[in-house]
């Protein structure tokens, strides 16, 4: 069971404290537990930090790893950028949209897994390369890629 | 020539270039840097030595030491390995760095696509102080530092250090007007010194053996050794450790490179230089030693590689400055249209460069006054132009 965004962010302040500083801390927390940020949790920053919600929302919408929208419960990271391009990374998110039938920023229906393509992730001489929930994997074949995403939970 | 100091399998212990700082005054520190001619290794090449002294004359109770650890410049990896590695020779280096401006917070900026790194730099962390080399009153000296690490969120504009300051105060990352400078008002309007990860990594390394010893280690007017971060068409990608002012070509050889179209020196916002052109030093007089060296061979096509870097910018830019924020699409457009031959004349063609000078004088921070670079090198040195429309003005122009 997921707990609740409130329930995070009360852990999340418990840790790194109520100060503005602290919020995208908290805010990696949430998006990291939940796969995205949801309004209860911009709320719930809000209050704790004296901001307003807006404020809050501003950061979750100017960083790339926060979504404001639902996303799978894994979130496949793929490298865009050149080194990776040139090393076949066109091929293995092609073979990752078709097996799992959704586009890029997309999330398959069963909300396990969405796909989105990200700048370099400084892993350019193992290219090409990709985070699943944040851990690396590199020198990937389509079919290795695949085999990757069809394992998780 | 190769040079492993930072990457020597022989390392000096952990600590032994802080405890022997922490003998020192803290000015005899700051003019230790500046006598080795260290300048910065994120990019910008900005003195040490003069960097932290303008942070040690700033008064204030309270100063911070900030490690940039942000690297997202396309191509690079270099801090990853030395994060992976070298995390306690980082943590001492800041420690160096706090004591001889006389900060005692130490904060790491981690980029969030290295999150999986926050183990092993914490267990550095944790060894430094049960090893008595963080904390209070280290080695029972006045002097208290400790570090803590913070994590981004993956914006690539956060590595320029005042949107990397206004990110750790838990705002959006958009960069600051300059004056004032981090060394005078930085994290939360104090004093800081922010410093590349490799930057901080070979301040050990010079308070041990000293800036004589330093200075010798690069070629020429050159200080210190490099380290590179090389991918794309070569046999052996990889970190390398060279003198600074090694020449582009030594570098290649080292990580096999052949059949050398092009090279993408420094990063998506570095230069693009020609394979007939492998002799250029890298230093800061050279091409951009920033660290990322991305090598094309003849079967990649280079307006290709154009397009990619212009998605990249157009994605990062904030957007808070129009030069930057409108130009880059533009520059994207036009990549498009010379690919398809739709460049209409050239005096388009022109408007195009002239809107590149325009970015690079008027944009705020570096992303937008370097971004055109790749423009400006590709489509001067690469791009072909077959188009009929194009053909026939060009013939027609005053050149
Ligand atoms: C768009 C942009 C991105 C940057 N990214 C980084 C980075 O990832 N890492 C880094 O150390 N410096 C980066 N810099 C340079 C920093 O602004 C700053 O000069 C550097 O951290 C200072 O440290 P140093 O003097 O030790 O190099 C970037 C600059 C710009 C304009
Ligand atoms: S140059 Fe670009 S990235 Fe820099 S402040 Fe202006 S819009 Fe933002
Ligand atoms: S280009 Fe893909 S990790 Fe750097």
């Amino acid at each position: 069971m997921a707990r609740r965004a409130e329930e995070i962010v009360t852990e999340a302040v418990g840790q790194f404290g109520n100060s503005r500083e602290s919020i995208i801390q908290i805010l990696t927390r949430v998006n990291n537990e939940l796969s995205y940020v949801p309004p209860e949790a911009v709320s719930e920053i809000a209050a704790v930090t004296g901001l307003t919600e807006a404020e809050v929302f501003s950061v979750v919408s100017f960083y790339s790893f926060f979504s404001s929208r639902p996303r799978g419960r894994n979130i496949i990271r793929i490298c865009s950028t050149i080194s990776c391009a040139m090393a076949g990374q066109g091929e293995i998110l092609q073979a990752l949209t078709d097996e799992f039938g959704v586009e890029p920023f997309e999330t398959t229906e069963n909300n396990r897994i969405t796909i989105e393509t990200t700048p370099c992730i400084g892993l350019c001489d193992q290219a090409p390369a990709m985070l699943v929930n944040g851990e690396p994997h590199v020198k990937l074949t389509p079919e290795r890629a695949c085999e990757i995403v069809r394992r998780l939970k | 020539m190769e040079k492993k100091v930072l990457l020597a399998e022989e390392q000096p212990e952990f600590g032994a270039g802080f405890l022997k700082a922490l003998t020192m005054s803290p000015a005899d520190v700051v003019n230790l840097m500046k006598d080795s001619g260290i300048r910065g290794r994120g990019g910008a090449g900005f003195p040490v030595g003069f960097k932290w002294e303008l942070a040690s004359a700033a008064v204030s109770e309270v100063k911070f030491v900030v490690c940039n650890a942000d690297e997202g410049e396309p191509g690079t990896f270099k801090d990853r390995v030395l994060l992976e590695n070298y995390s306690e020779r980082l943590i001492e280096g800041m420690a160096v760095a706090g004591y001889s401006i006389g900060s005692s917070i130490g904060i790491i900026y981690l980029r969030a696509e290295y999150s999986y790194l926050m183990p092993v730099i914490n267990k550095a962390r944790e060894r430094m102080t049960a090893n008595g080399l963080l904390g209070k009153n280290i080695q029972n000296t006045e002097y208290t530092f400790d570090v803590e690490i913070r994590l981004g969120a993956g914006a690539y504009v956060c590595g320029e250090e005042t949107a990397l300051l206004e990110s750790l105060e838990g705002k959006s990352g958009l960069p600051r007007n300059k004056p004032p400078y981090p060394v005078t008002s930085g994290y939360q309007d104090m004093p800081t010194v922010v410093n590349n990860v490799e930057t901080l990594c070979a301040i050990p390394h010079i308070v041990l053996n000293g800036a004589h010893w330093y200075a010798e280690l690069g070629l020429g007017e050159c200080s210190g050794t490099k380290l590179f971060s090389v991918s794309g068409d070569v046999e052996r990608p990889g970190v390398y450790e060279l003198s600074m002012g090694s020449p582009l070509k030594e570098l290649l050889g080292l990580a096999g490179a052949v059949d050398v179209q092009a090279v993408q020196v420094g990063g998506a916002s570095g230069r693009t230089v020609s394979g007939s052109d492998l002799d250029q030093p890298l230093s800061f007089k050279g091409l951009p030693p920033g660290g990322s060296v991305i090598v094309f061979n003849n079967s990649v096509e280079m307006m290709g590689v154009l397009e990619n870097f212009m998605e990249f910018f157009v994605h990062e830019s904030c957007g808070q400055c129009t030069p930057c924020r409108e130009g880059l699409p533009q520059l994207q457009r036009a990549v498009q249209d010379i690919v398809s031959g739709d460049v209409g004349s050239m005096e388009e063609l022109k408007n195009y460069f002239t809107l590149t000078e325009v970015m690079k004088a008027t944009s705020k921070c570096g992303l937008g006054q370097t971004a055109a670079n790749c423009f400006v090198d590709i489509v001067t040195g690469f791009a072909e132009f077959h188009h009929e429309n194009y053909q026939s003005h060009r013939r027609g122009s005053d050149e």
